[in-house]
C-alpha cells in the first residue's frame, strides 16, 4: 500500500477548480449546512447580536444627529443676537454696529430685520407654532454678532447690554453656561450609550462564543478525524469561523434592514421636523449606517467565533 | 548485516511527564519501512502516550521523535497537518462519521487531507481502498449498517487511502470477536507487506504470540523488552507481574 504516489499532472486551471470546489464544499457549504443543523444553539447568538446591532445602529444615528446638533449649537453659541428695541433710532443702531464691527474680537456683524427674524424662526424646532400663533410679529430686529472666540461672547454681551439702541428687557441671546450644559449633556449621553453598547457587545460576543463552543462539542468526532487525517488547521477551524460569520451577517442584515426602515419611515412621516431634530440624518446616511451595521455583524460574528475556536479547539 | 533503510519511526531518549508522573521514561526505538510491530504492556504502561507522540497529539518532555524524516518533537503547529498525513491512525472505536457512507468516510479523509484531490479521484481511490480491505461492495453502506469488523475495515481503509508510510493502531481489535480480530490482523500484515510500517498497540496476547512479529513491551513507561520478529516468547509485562 505504501510507496510513492504517482500523481497525474493536471492543467493548472483544472487544479485550481478542484481546490476551489473542495474549499467551497468543506468550508462554506459545510459551514452553512452545520449552521442550519445547529440552528437551535445559534438562535440565542443570532437574537442577542441582532438586538446589539439594531441598538448600535440606532444609537449611532442618534449620536450622528447629536454631533450635528452640537456643531450647530456651537456655531450658534458664538453668534450673539443683540436685540434692537423697536423704537431705536437708526443712528444709534448704526453707531453700535460700527463699534462692534471695529472690535477685534468680532468676526462679523449683520443686521436682521423683524421680518427676517420671523422667517428664520419658522425654520427652528418649536418656533413655527409660536410664529404662526399670532398675527403680529413677536420677533425683534437684531444685530447678529459673530464672535471669533466663543469665550469672548460674555464680554461682548456686557459691552452691548446697556446700549441705548438695545432692548432693555431682552438685550441679547446670551445664556451663561448654555453651551457647557449642552456639551456636558452630550458627553453624558455618549458615555451612557457606549457603556450600554459595551455591555450588550460583551453579552453578544459571549453568547456567540458559547454557540460556537457548542458546535465544536457537537462535532468533536468530525473535528478529531479531520485533525488526525492531516487536514490543515485553517480547514478545521474555518467552518466554525464561517458559522460565526453567518450568524453575524444574518444579525447584521436583519438589524441593518430595521435601522434603515425605521429611519426611512421617520423621514417619510415628518421630513421637516425629522430634519430639525435629527439634522444630517438622511436616507443615504441611514443606508450607510445599515451597511456599517451589516459589516459590524460580520466582523463580530467571525471575530467571536475565531476567539472561541482558538480557545476550544486544540491543534 | 545492519539495515541501510532509514527508519520510518524513531524515538531517541523520549520522556513524557504528566506533572511528576512519567508516562514514558527514556524510550528509544526505531521502526523500518514495512515492519509490523506490536506494542504491548499493561494498562497505564504508556502505549497510548507513545502513539500520541507519533502524530503529535502531545509533545515529549525530553528526547526526539522522528516520523518519516519529520521532527515531531518540535514541529511547528502549522506543519502538524503535514506530519499527520504521513501517519494513518486506527482506533478501537472506529471513529467513523455516521452521516457519511463507507465510501464517503474514506473519501472525506482523502480530500480534507489534500484539497487537490478531485471528487472522481477521491471516489476511485476510496473504492480501491475499500476493495483492498474486502469491502468493495459496501461503499454505499452507512456505518450503522455495517458490523463492528466491517466498520473497523472501513477505518483501516480510511487510514491507508492516503498511502501513509506509517500506520498506527490503538487496540484495533478491542471491540471485535476473535475471528474478526484474526481477519483484522491479517489485513495489517498485508498492509505491512506492501511497505507500510505498522505499529499496533494491543492487549491481545494470543494475537501477538501467533503473529511472531516484533514485540515492544512497555511497563510503567519504560521499554523493558524489544523482541525481534519470530522470537516472541512470554510478554515482559507478564514476566514482571
Amino acid at each position: 500500500m505504501a510507496g510513492d504516489v504517482v500523481t497525474a499532472h493536471f492543467p493548472r486551471r483544472l487544479l485550481i477548480q478542484i481546490v476551489a470546489t473542495n474549499i467551497f464544499r468543506y468550508l462554506f457549504r459545510g459551514a452553512a449546512r452545520n449552521w442550519f443543523r445547529n440552528i437551535g444553539s445559534a438562535a440565542p447568538a443570532l437574537s442577542s447580536m441582532t438586538l446589539l446591532l439594531l441598538l448600535s445602529g440606532l444609537v449611532g444615528l442618534v449620536g450622528f444627529a447629536l454631533y450635528n446638533l452640537k456643531t450647530i449649537q456651537s456655531a450658534e453659541a458664538s453668534l450673539l443676537h443683540v436685540y434692537v428695541r423697536d423704537d431705536a433710532r437708526p443712528a444709534d443702531v448704526d453707531s453700535l454696529w460700527d463699534r462692534l464691527a471695529a472690535d477685534p474680537r468680532v468676526a462679523s456683524v449683520t443686521y436682521t430685520t423683524r421680518a427676517e427674524a420671523l422667517a428664520r424662526a419658522q425654520h427652528m424646532p418649536g418656533l413655527p407654532q409660536l410664529a404662526s400663533a399670532t398675527d403680529s410679529n413677536p420677533f425683534p430686529a437684531s444685530l447678529d454678532v459673530r464672535v471669533k472666540n466663543i469665550d469672548d461672547v460674555a464680554s461682548i454681551d456686557r459691552l452691548v447690554r446697556y446700549e441705548i439702541a438695545v432692548d432693555p428687557v431682552y438685550s441679547t441671546s446670551y445664556d451663561r453656561g448654555a453651551y457647557q450644559r449642552i456639551q456636558a449633556f452630550l458627553l453624558g449621553i455618549a458615555v451612557a450609550g457606549l457603556a450600554f453598547l459595551g455591555l450588550l457587545g460583551f453579552v453578544a460576543v459571549t453568547v456567540t462564543m458559547n454557540s460556537i463552543r457548542a458546535a465544536i462539542h457537537s462535532r468533536r468526532d468530525e473535528v478529531t478525524i479531520m485533525q488526525l487525517v492531516g487536514a490543515p488547521r485553517w480547514m478545521v477551524r474555518g467552518p466554525f469561523v464561517i458559522e460565526g460569520a453567518i450568524t453575524g451577517a444574518l444579525s447584521g442584515a436583519l438589524a441593518g434592514i430595521v435601522v434603515f426602515g425605521l429611519t426611512a419611515a421617520g423621514i417619510a412621516a415628518a421630513s421637516t421636523s425629522f430634519a430639525q431634530f435629527a439634522p444630517g440624518v438622511t436616507a443615504a446616511v441611514a443606508a450607510f449606517a445599515a451597511a456599517l451595521v451589516f459589516a459590524t455583524g460580520l466582523g463580530l460574528g467571525s471575530g467571536s467565533s475565531l476567539i472561541s475556536v482558538r480557545r476550544h479547539l486544540e491543534s | 548485516m545492519p539495515s541501510v533503510l532509514r527508519p520510518i519511526l524513531e524515538f531517541a531518549g523520549v520522556t513524557r511527564a504528566y506533572g511528576s508522573r512519567l508516562a514514558l521514561d527514556d524510550v528509544s526505538l526505531a521502526l523500518e519501512p514495512g515492519e509490523l510491530a506490536f506494542l504491548v504492556g499493561p494498562s497505564g504502561a504508556g502505549k497510548t502516550t507513545l502513539l500520541k507522540l507519533i502524530n503529535r497529539e502531545i509533545r515529549p518532555s525530553m528526547g526526539h521523535v522522528w516520523v518519516d524524516g519529520l521532527a515531531a518533537h518540535n514541529i511547528k503547529a502549522s506543519r502538524v497537518s503535514a506530519l499527520r498525513r504521513r501517519v494513518g491512525v486506527v482506533f478501537q472505536d472506529y471513529k467513523l462519521l455516521p452521516r457519511l457512507t463507507a465510501m464517503e468516510n474514506v473519501a472525506f479523509a482523502l480530500q480534507v487531507g489534500d484539497l487537490r484531490v478531485s471528487d472522481d479521484e477521491a471516489k476511485e481511490r476510496a473504492l480501491d481502498a475499500l476493495e483492498a480491505v474486502g469491502l468493495g461492495d459496501r461503499g454505499d453502506s452507512f456505518p450503522h449498517q455495517l458490523s463492528g469488523g466491517q466498520q473497523q475495515r472501513v477505518a483501516v481503509a480510511r487510514a491507508v487511502v492516503g498511502q501513509p508510510p506509517l500506520l498506527i493502531a490503538d487496540e484495533p481489535t478491542g471491540n471485535l470477536d476473535i475471528d474478526t480480530s484474526w481477519e483484522m490482523m491479517d489485513l495489517f500484515a498485508d498492509i505491512a507487506a506492501f511497505g507500510t510500517t505498522v505499529l499496533i498497540a494491543t492487549h491481545n496476547v494470543e494475537i501477538v504470540r501467533r503473529f511472531q512479529r516484533r514485540v515492544i513491551t512497555l511497563v510503567h513507561g519504560r521499554l523493558v523488552r524489544d523482541q525481534p520478529a519470530g522470537r516472541t516468547g512470554r510478554m515482559a509485562w507478564l514476566a514482571t507481574s
